[in-house]
């Protein structure tokens, strides 16, 4: 029932510069630039503990932030988008 | 090459080269005024070259080629061969800069803080930012801002402004006809003249100047102003740089440290005062 | 919206902490992207030559909200935000000039949209403008 667990980067790996409420985001090892809007940031923090699937990441930001509408599904959905941007990989 | 000319523009030299006397004739008389460049060798090369050995004097058809060249470019006709070296330089630039973060705009400056006028071609900055140096503003360039990659700081590249059809006339009035380069009609953008920046602004070409104000001018609206985001400005800035993703980690600060710390209004104008006059308060009000 | 006082506090937060603790975090429906990707530039390629202008929209759209999707509507379009960078008076501008930024704090919803609304700012490839602005077409 556990979704693909994910990892990202060491905190090397990415320079994050905050532009009025969105993140701007240099990824190192592949020189590719993003923009990411909530909760993009809080994920690739979140995996910052270690690699994890959907539900333990909704768990671990959960126990910082409120969290509004959403559900695993949904962090699965933004995990899927940061693996396109090269972000996170599956672990 | 048979005819060649070394110019320094702000911190970069070129040298130009070409097969026929016209076109560096030309760029000479435009750049006479400049200080000439500090070093026997240029930062980059243009050769403007025949695109066949028959071309040459057969309806003379001028390629760029460089340091860096684009394989599709279509040559020019000589009769604008000046336009064929002017390019040749931006091309150069553009694909070969790597100490400045470059940005498709205008700056002026004034007191050591310099005003970023960035936006889609042909929404005249190229004519605000001239009106702005004959009013007062030290011209720094009105086609590409050089931010420095190591200090945040924007360096001059002041080449000859670049003025199409209207505006011609209307710097012609403020500037005077000594200051205009030849005319060339029949480009795909009308008729075309350069102008000499003020000479001020030419001797001034090495001094550089801390980013203080972006801004988005936009010609033909009523008199209007917005401040516009700071992820939006960075998004609009890699699309109006030439070489960001290339400076990767680089750019990257640059961009982000220029963004993070200038504040940025979109503003609407319907004629040049009005728009003088909206640069004028916003930049009277930016803290000291 | 509540993020008034957060939006100072996010300052002093991890720089991916934003926003602060115990703010809502809305997670985006499924469809949603929260992700936008500057697109290298494709210096060497001709096709891009020939294309001078960038037809982004322009950024003057004053009064208009953000929806979303990042499409841009008339004020209290349901579902819309105001964008960070909202219509402002002579007043404002004074302040915002010596803030230096954008006023208001956004929670992830508006976030969300304004991403919706940048990824629409992209087109063609990032690196090439007009740096020549009178190449002919072949």
């Amino acid at each position: 029932m556990a979704g693909p667990i994910y990892a990202a980067d060491g905190p090397g790996a990415i320079r994050a510069v905050p532009l009025d409420g969105l993140v701007a985001l240099f990824h190192r090892p592949s020189g590719m630039t993003h923009i990411v809007a909530p909760p993009a940031p809080q994920i690739l923090e979140a995996l910052q503990e270690g690699p994890a699937d959907a539900r333990t990441l909704l768990a671990r930001i959960a126990a910082v932030y409120e969290i509004g509408e959403g559900s695993a599904e949904a962090i699965e959905a933004r995990l899927a988008e940061l693996e396109e941007a090269g972000l996170v990989r599956r672990a | 090459m048979r005819h060649a000319l070394n110019v320094a523009i702000g911190p970069v030299s070129f040298r130009v080269g070409s097969a026929w006397r016209s076109p560096v004739a030309a760029l000479a008389g435009l750049y006479r005024d400049y200080p000439a460049p500090a070093d026997e060798v240029c930062d980059f090369t243009v050769r403007l070259e025949p695109e066949k050995p028959w071309r040459r004097w057969l309806r003379p058809s001028v390629a760029i080629h460089g340091d860096y060249m684009l394989p599709d470019a279509a040559p020019l006709s000589l009769a604008h061969g000046l336009l064929a070296a002017e390019m040749g330089m931006n091309l150069q630039m553009a694909l070969g800069q790597k100490r400045f973060l470059l940005l498709h705009a205008a700056t002026v400056e004034r007191g050591g803080r310099a005003v970023i006028l960035t936006g889609e071609s042909g929404a005249g900055k190229s004519t605000l930012a001239a009106l702005l140096g004959e009013r007062g503003w030290r011209l720094m360039g009105d086609e590409f801002a050089l931010l420095d990659c190591e200090s945040g700081m924007l360096h001059p590249f002041p080449r000859a402004i670049s003025l199409k059809n209207g505006s011609i006339e209307v710097m012609r009035k403020v500037a005077g006809e000594g200051r205009l380069g030849p005319v060339l009609e029949g480009t795909p953008k009308g008729t075309i003249r350069h102008l000499k920046p003020r000479p001020e602004a030419i001797a001034r070409m090495t001094e550089p100047a801390r980013p203080a104000l972006i801004l988005f001018p936009r010609f033909g609206a009523d008199r209007a102003m917005r401040p516009v985001g700071a992820a939006e400005v960075f998004v609009r800035l890699t699309q109006a740089s030439t070489n960001y993703v290339a400076l990767a980690s680089r750019g990257f600060d640059s961009l982000s440290g220029l963004v993070a710390t200038c504040p940025a209004m979109a503003i609407d104008y319907p004629d040049a005062d009005t728009a003088i006059s909206l640069v004028e308060a916003l930049f009277r009000e930016l803290p000291q | 919206m509540g993020d008034a006082m957060s939006e100072q506090s996010s300052k002093e937060g991890g720089v991916l902490a934003n926003p602060t603790r115990r703010t809502v975090l809305a997670l985006g429906a499924a469809a949603a992207s929260t992700v936008v990707t500057i697109r290298p530039a494709l210096a060497q390629t001709a096709g891009s030559v020939m294309n001078c202008q960038i037809p982004v929209p322009g950024p003057q759209h004053s009064g208009q909200y953000i929806a979303a999707d990042g499409s841009l509507v008339a004020p209290g379009t349901p579902g819309s935000f105001a964008p960070p960078a909202r219509p402002i008076t002579g007043e404002e501008a004074k302040t915002l000039l010596r803030g230096g930024f954008t006023p208001n704090g956004m929670d992830s919803q508006s976030a969300q949209a304004y991403a919706n609304y940048i990824r629409r700012l992209q087109s063609g490839m990032s690196g090439f403008t007009c740096y020549a602005s009178l190449q002919l077409p072949r």
